[in-house]
């Protein structure tokens, strides 16, 4: 053996210098590509050099022996601390014996060098079996470069061998690559969002897009049919060259392979504007935004390959079963998508270009809780970047977003509509808060996300997945204008994205330009606008009062006015609370935002008739009333009408209602009784003006039930002037009024006839079998009396089994005992019916017997 | 070294912690507890449903402080928790015999 004529203490000293050549050239502005391949240069030159020196220096030749370069460095991305990953491959078992101790002088000289060599060996034969237990080592073999040695080796490997068993190994390494991949996702909680993201490893990463490339790779796919457009790919690139600039960052700040992109390290990063190349210096937050838009680009690309058909290979007997079944079509209403393997596919994409289409399809995902596809958000995402199909209606009216918010799986619309880039054409104002950091140990998601995971959260409590949203079921359920709730989800945090004190300042701003564009009412635009502007109040309260003071519950209440705009705000709330981090609603936050909503909501119901309108302080409301009222209605009949009708009638009526209530008022003179009954969305409303009378409530129950109609939900109020307005929302159970439309002009007579005398209720009820099927669901009755919450009134309130009838049944009980209904508040909860009534017998309080005396009654009547 | 563990009102959780980071305390582990010790709950119905509200919600402080400051927090907490009313809390405090941090294994008021 001869000895080397290139010492390592002149090697050594060499290849440091070029390292610290690369790195200063590095921190000069050299890009993290131009980088990575220097770096790998370096490394090739060293890893030839040393293995020739060697092989010289043991007088052998390289025959039966050859060096390949794997994984990120064969694919020539090595950053400054990653490991040499070298695969030794022999030609027989019989030369690796022999290469044995060259190679371990080979790799102890690369060390001492100071690269770290992470090396494998394999025969030629061997790398035509497929390890099992070790998917890494063949993914890492699709990376192969070869370094040095016996080159016809490496072509035997390249152009023989591996072809053939890649291709038989393909479906194990698509599903292990498949399986790697998505633990790793989930070893990171499946998001990108971290508060010290490791820029390799978190969904997001570097390791994401070794994972697409491999997963392309394995799917063969071409470059004439990629599953990518050209735009993608440079979105790709420009997010691989950000991250890369990232992680060689942090390896040259962290003296090694460190890629936990901390605190302190954001600091510097953002300092340098690294990954930007402008060299002007940014916050942490304002580059940890541009960070996070790289990593969602990345995250995104991987989860489209990751969610295409599933690579498991399937046996002759599940291809036979495939074949044999015919594929399950849900067609639905449209012609142009269908539901198929439970998601939503387009089946005409040239109707993508009118945009009605388009959004049928997320209205339909919101509506109906099915995904749309991959492919589907694709083909939207394809028409709206091609100019070449010009878009038709692409105006958003607020009647079809009202659909999609409205639904109950809004997210399952919005999501998709966000990453689309649809919802800020919609909603321009949310593009404020895209990737915005809030930089604490807080929050842990960007602005953008935190929004739409508070709609995700309320989605879900149809299913919640814990105990914290249990209480909350029932609430979203039921909860009226859901639209508005979500609008104002969607609002609530885009003032973050202004240069403004308080976010919520800025956030009003958006609202009033969001709601000039979508037309939004008044009454809508002043809904949101409450619910933005006291979005952070219950959760204040919560936390910051004491929420079983009676002094607080009345004080919020105040604050939230009325019952329907509690429920959202509650909703609100525990989102808003639950979309900071996945800790931040406890059991006990939750539990104590549910206990602040039942106490306020039954002050709500306890104090109705405490807080009576006195209609001349009502300037803004007159004028609008007056407005919708048209000719002739002076403020002084206006304000008659109104006065002394509980505060709750203005939060359960718009203006144009009241003005129609008005309208009716006014014809009282003519007919002593005035109906109206118009279609909603889940049946009718019947509204009913008269002057007050005794068995009244019950009589027109009565009537209802004997047309076989079953009250859902209904209020009844009375003015200073006794005129009652009742309104009932009832169902058609036989569809009479809306199978034959001139029949409610005959069910209008009817009522009037009765309440005027003209004829008997009885021969009406007689025709009805009251009592329907047995329910499903028993609910037993309570029947509870509250004289202290009313001055003037004794609350009943009564929770019972719900059935056709019902309230004929207890109006008639209560009449039969001489009480007079001041107030009564109707609801109805699937089987459950709620009912609190505002009772007086002559004038005043029911005396104690008189409760017992109809709480009997009830009882009996009520079983 | 006292360990000072204080059930406080959640709704005085703020004024507290405010207080003692005036008087230079800032480390204290917090948690959300519910109990009761007197102060019984009570019954909330709602739609039907009763709620028996009987585990009040409570925070929990919990600080290791050297012996010259107990009396100083001691009064801090109290001053600050107080509102007079039943279900205002209590302080326990009790005798460390030894802190040690783990980092560089110091001991003593030294670790706290």
């Amino acid at each position: 053996m001869r000895e080397s004529p290139t010492p390592l203490s002149v090697l050594g000293p060499q290849a440091e210098a070029e390292r610290q050549k690369i790195r200063q050239q590095f921190e000069a502005g050299t890009s993290a590509r131009e980088t990575l391949l220097a770096l790998c240069d370096l490394a090739d030159h060293h890893v030839r050099q040393i293995f020739d020196e060697v092989l010289r220096v043991q007088d052998r030749e390289p025959e039966g022996l050859c060096l390949l370069a794997l994984g990120g460095y064969g694919r020539r991305m090595l950053f400054p601390y990653s490991d040499l990953d070298i695969l030794f491959l022999f030609g027989s078992e019989r030369t690796e014996q022999e290469f044995r101790p060259l190679i371990s002088e080979f790799s102890r000289t690369l060390w001492d060098l100071g690269f770290r060599v992470s090396s494998a060996g394999r025969t030629l034969e061997e790398c035509k079996r497929i390890e099992e237990d070790n998917a890494e080592f063949h993914l890492a073999l699709l990376d192969r470069r070869f370094l040095a040695g016996d080159s016809t080796l490496f072509e035997k490997l390249d152009e023989k061998v591996l072809p053939g068993s890649e291709k038989q190994a393909r479906p194990f390494l698509l599903a292990q690559l498949h399986k790697l991949t998505r633990d790793r996702l989930t070893r990171y909680g499946n998001t990108i969002f971290h508060l010290e993201p490791n820029v390799k490893d978190s969904p997001g990463g570097m390791r994401d897009y070794q994972a697409i490339i491999w997963l392309r790779q394995l799917s063969e796919e071409k470059k004439g049919i990629r599953n990518i457009t050209a735009a993608e790919e440079e979105l790709c690139a420009s997010a691989v060259d950000f991250l890369s600039a990232t992680r060689c960052f942090l390896h040259y700040s962290n003296g090694r392979n460190d890629n936990t992109l901390t605190y302190e390290l954001q600091e510097a990063a953002a300092a340098r504007a690294l990954g930007i190349g402008d060299g002007v210096a940014r916050t942490a937050a304002d580059w940890m935004r541009q960070y996070f838009r790289q990593a969602r680009t990345l995250n995104r690309h991987l989860l489209r390959y990751l969610e295409q058909k599933a690579p498991v290979p399937l046996t002759l007997r599940q291809r036979l079963f495939s074949a044999a079944r015919v594929s399950k079509y849900d067609a639905g209403d449209s012609k142009y998508f269908h539901i198929r393997d439970g998601l939503l596919e387009v089946t005409d994409l040239s109707a993508l270009s009118d945009r009605t289409v388009t959004y049928s399809l997320f209205a339909e995902a919101a509506g109906t809780g099915t995904p749309l596809s991959r492919e589907a958000e694709r083909s939207i995402g394809y028409v709206l970047i091609h100019p070449e199909l010009p878009p038709k209606n692409t105006e958003m009216c607020w009647e079809k977003l009202r659909e999609i918010l409205g639904s109950d799986y809004p997210g399952l619309a919005l999501r998709p509509m966000q990453r689309l880039g649809l919802l800020t054409e919609i909603l321009p104002e949310f593009g404020l808060i895209d990737s915005l950091v809030v930089r604490d140990f807080y929050h842990r998601y960007t602005v953008d996300e935190h929004t739409l995971r508070t709609i995700e959260h309320l989605q879900e409590l149809a299913d919640p997945p814990d105990e914290r949203g249990a209480h909350f079921i029932q609430l979203w359920k039921t909860v009226d204008r859901r639209d508005l709730l979500i609008l104002a989800l969607l609002l609530h945090d885009v003032g973050k994205g202004m240069p403004v004190g308080n976010h919520v300042t800025g956030s009003l701003a958006a609202l009033d330009s969001a709601a000039k564009r979508l037309r939004l009412s008044p009454e809508e635009k002043a809904e949101i606008r409450s619910l933005i502007e006291h979005h952070l109040e219950m959760s204040a309260t919560v936390q910051r009062r004491d929420i079983f003071d009676p002094a607080t519950v009345a004080g919020f209440a105040e604050s939230v006015t009325n019952l329907e705009r509690l429920q959202r705000l509650c909703l609100l709330t525990y989102a808003d609370i639950h979309a900071v981090n996945p800790e931040a609603l406890t059991p006990w936050k939750a539990e104590m935002l549910w206990q602040l909503f039942v106490a306020t909501s039954n002050y709500f119901s306890r104090t109705l008739d405490r807080d009576r309108l006195h209609a001349h302080d009502e300037v803004s409301l007159l004028g609008r009333i007056k407005a919708c009222a048209g000719d002739g209605a002076s403020n002084e009949e206006i304000e008659r009408f109104l006065d002394g009708f509980p505060r709750r009638y203005l939060a359960a009526h718009s203006p144009q209602e009241i003005a129609a209530h008005f309208s009716l008022y006014r014809k009282l003179s003519e007919e002593p009784v005035q109906t109206q009954v118009t279609p909603t969305q889940h049946g009718f409303a019947l509204t009913l003006l008269t002057p007050d009378r005794p068995v009244l409530f019950a009589t027109i129950s009565g009537v209802l039930a004997g047309w076989g109609m079953n009250i859902n939900k209904a209020d009844a109020f009375a003015n200073a002037a006794g005129i009652i307005l009742d309104t009932f929302y009832f169902t058609d159970l036989h569809r009479t009024l809306e199978l034959n439309p001139s029949e409610i002009a005959r069910f209008r007579k009817c009522l009037e006839d009765v309440l005027n005398g003209k004829s008997a209720l009885e021969p009406l009820l007689k025709g009805r079998v009251i009592r329907g099927r047995t329910p499903k669901v028993t609910v037993p009755t309570h029947i509870n009396f509250d004289d202290s919450s009313s001055a003037h009134c004794t609350l009943l309130e009564i929770v019972t089994q719900d059935h056709p009838g019902l309230l004929y049944e207890m109006g008639s009980a209560l009449a039969r005992q001489g009480c007079n209904i001041e107030v009564a508040l109707i609801d109805t909860e699937g089987h459950k019916a709620i009912d609190v009534f505002y009772l007086t017998a002559q004038g005043k309080k029911l005396t104690p017997q008189k409760q017992e005396l109809l709480r009997e009654v009830l009882q009996g009547t009520l079983g | 070294m006292v360990k000072l563990e204080a059930i406080i009102q959640p709704s005085r959780f703020e004024s507290v912690k405010d207080a003692l980071r005036e008087i230079g305390v800032e480390g204290m582990t917090v948690t959300e507890v519910r109990g009761h010790g007197r102060q019984k709950g009570h019954t909330e119905v709602y739609r039907g449903r009763e709620y028996t509200v009987d585990l009040l919600p409570k925070i929990k402080l919990e600080m290791v402080l050297p012996d010259n400051l107990v009396n100083r927090v001691v009064d801090t907490i109290l001053k600050s928790a107080k509102t007079g009313k039943i279900g205002d809390g209590k302080i326990f405090l009790s005798r460390v015999d030894e802190a040690i941090r783990i980092r560089n294994e110091e001991r003593g008021e030294n670790a706290l």
